[in-house]
């Protein structure tokens, strides 16, 4: 990075983080700490809500997905929209009657204590592990390709955010991502802008989708049905509508965002704003990857986009047959670049024969190279171990970024992916102080403390969390493929969890016990299958969910014993 | 049921007038609209586009 990099990446963050400080200062008490004095109003709920979604990873990852399998991630949101449909419409009411500050606080109110810690305790283990990966993923990545150091990074990045977060409490988290979502968004569409003008003259917008087209890359949406196919538009709109519903409307890193509303009209028009813009991002997004696909068509890339761990092979015995790989690839390469100008030559033309010609030829070229960036990528994984930790695709656009866009873009790209971790992990260390405070020490320890007690708790409890997720962060390394992990391990949960909460809302008639013993034996199921079946992990969401539902209405009887 | 000390007080149900289109009944329209043109517009883009 240039000097003038390192200016506009230190000047971004600076000003965020103070602007996020400055809006907040003054005098605090628990509700203007925890749910922000109830002042905000919705375009700061729906950009709150949207980058405490937006991790750092999305970032790095989603375009190296669309480079390597097309834009068909996006099938993952189609739910979303009705999900902030259902919430805005009967579960926003329902938390701003009761007054509540955390989700699970109903729990205890439509059932008992026993169902509000088992809420609030899944969310503090399955969040606080989000949290340190949230740290970890992009500090891996940004170590590894600008030679930083991972413990640095990862301490740099958690420290900022601990500071802010304590500091304003949800107002500040709020506002800091207010700000946070703008440099992230100019961000992006400056990068979509530079691409697309170091795309060969002769190569129109519809051009580059084409050749992306005939390589598979816009398979956008696909009709077809099947359980072990992760995304497809039926996955996604039924298993993403159950991940929307349990992620937003009982996770509580997102519906303490919404809590800070002004009022229920604007908590709800916070949501739905998400539910618009959500789906239109995520395609620019995965857009911008199909973009930057089209444009290494025309600039040859390296053979494999994690460099370090490339360059590692080279230090070892098998360097020879990685040279011997290059010299096909830059083979294969000159001859898919010709097979691309020549589609476009006769798309050009309009000549249906020759564009049929072309295209085969050029799907077979690419097929070549693909083969033997597949070989690369075998022998590396064999020789440099420490390569499988993350996925090449989450390499591919941070080497663009560094390699290709000019100086000063680079460092307010970084301090796009810096923003977004740090919008991130602000919303989860909020939320676990606030549950902890909430649901556990106020609610067991000390029940009628002071306003200014549990102020200074809630932070005291805000640096834990930052502390246990930074030391997360810092031994993450030593697991292999830790983040795929967290990932499945939420959907793991989140059908459960989700399933506890419909019950509570909309089956009046079943009591606690029903509930509980429906929540236990669907943990069960969710965890055989996964143990046992090949099945796609949105689909958890969905199983899980039902099964509570469906087991809770048969086990009724149980609650009558109680009763009784 | 709850014996929770510090279980938070009731707010009224107050008025919930949206600020545009009348009531959350068309706005909910629309939310489902644009989320049928996108669903439209990433159809046509894989049917036109595809390999």
């Amino acid at each position: 990075m240039t000097s003038l990099d390192w200016i506009v990446l230190i000047a971004t963050i600076a000003f965020i983080v103070i602007y996020g400080w400055w809006k907040t200062r003054g005098h605090q008490d628990i509700n203007t700490y925890l749910r922000g004095g109830n002042e905000l109003k919705w375009p700061t709920i729906g950009l709150s809500i949207m980058a405490t979604q937006a991790s750092a990873i999305t970032f790095l990852s989603t375009p190296g997905q669309a480079y390597e399998d097309g834009m068909r991630f996006i099938q993952m949101y189609l739910g979303l929209p009705l999900a902030m449909i259902v919430i805005a419409a009967f579960i926003v009411p329902i938390y701003y009657k009761l007054n509540v500050f955390t989700a699970y606080e109903y729990l205890e109110l439509r059932f008992d204590v026993k169902m509000r810690f088992l809420g609030a305790f899944l969310f503090l283990i399955q969040r606080g592990l989000a949290a340190g990966i949230t740290i970890y993923a992009p500090s891996i990545i940004l170590a590894s390709v600008m030679g930083w150091s991972l413990q640095i990074t990862n301490v740099v990045i958690g420290t900022i955010v601990i500071l802010y977060t304590v500091s304003g409490g949800t107002k500040a988290v709020s506002q800091t991502q207010k700000q946070q979502m703008v440099v992230i968004m100019t961000g992006m569409f400056i990068a979509a802008f530079l691409i697309l003008y170091r795309l060969p003259s002769n190569v129109s917008v519809s051009d580059a989708t084409s050749l992306a087209g005939a390589l598979g890359r816009m398979n956008v949406i696909d009709f077809g049905f099947g359980f072990k196919d992760r995304y497809n538009f039926w996955s996604g709109i039924i298993g993403g509508f159950f991940l929307a519903m349990s992620y937003f409307g009982t996770d509580q890193s997102q519906v303490q965002r919404y809590l800070s509303g002004r009022s229920i009209t604007e908590s709800r028009l916070g949501l739905l704003f998400n539910g618009m813009l959500k789906i239109p991002m995520q395609f620019i997004i995965l857009y911008i990857g199909v973009l930057v696909f089209v444009f290494y068509l025309f600039h040859k890339p390296p053979i494999f986009f994690n460099t370090p761990a490339l360059q590692a092979l080279k230090k070892t015995q098998n360097a020879g047959k990685l040279a011997d790989l290059q010299k096909r690839y830059d083979a294969a390469f000159l001859k898919q670049k010709a097979a691309a100008s020549a589609f476009i030559n006769a798309r050009k033309a309009g000549d249906t024969q020759r564009i049929q010609q072309t295209k085969r030829s050029f799907q077979e070229s690419a097929k070549h190279l693909e083969a033997l960036r597949k070989s690369t990528r075998l022998l590396i994984y064999d020789n440099v171990p420490r390569a499988k930790k993350s996925k090449e695709a989450d390499y591919i656009f941070i080497f663009f970024i560094i390699n290709i866009l000019p100086a000063g873009i680079i460092g307010l790209l970084i301090a796009v992916i810096l923003s977004a971790a740090m919008s991130s992990t602000a919303s989860e260390l909020n939320a676990l102080g606030t549950t902890t405070v909430i649901d556990f020490y106020r609610r067991t320890i000390r029940p009628k403390a002071s306003d200014k007690h549990y102020v200074i708790a809630s932070k005291v409890f805000t640096v834990f969390w930052g502390v246990v997720a930074l030391a997360f962060a810092s031994f993450a390394s030593l697991v292999d493929n830790l983040i795929e992990a967290v990932n499945i391990l939420g959907s793991i949960f989140y059908g459960t969890i989700l399933g506890i909460f419909l019950v509570a809302f909309f089956l009046k008639r079943v009591g606690t016990n029903a509930t509980f013993v429906a929540a236990l034996i669907a943990q069960t199921t969710i965890l055989t299958l996964f143990f046992t079946t090949q099945l796609g992990y949105l689909w958890y969401n969905l199983i899980g969910c039902a099964i509570v539902v469906v087991l809770s209405l048969l086990l009724r009887p149980l609650d009558r014993q109680a009763a009784a | 049921m709850t014996n929770d000390p510090t279980s938070p007080q009731e707010r009224p149900e107050l008025e919930d007038a949206p600020p545009i289109l009348g009531s959350w009944k068309r706005i909910y329209i629309l939310v489902l609209s644009v989320l049928a043109v996108q669903l439209a517009l990433y159809a046509w883009l894989s049917w036109n586009f595809a390999p």
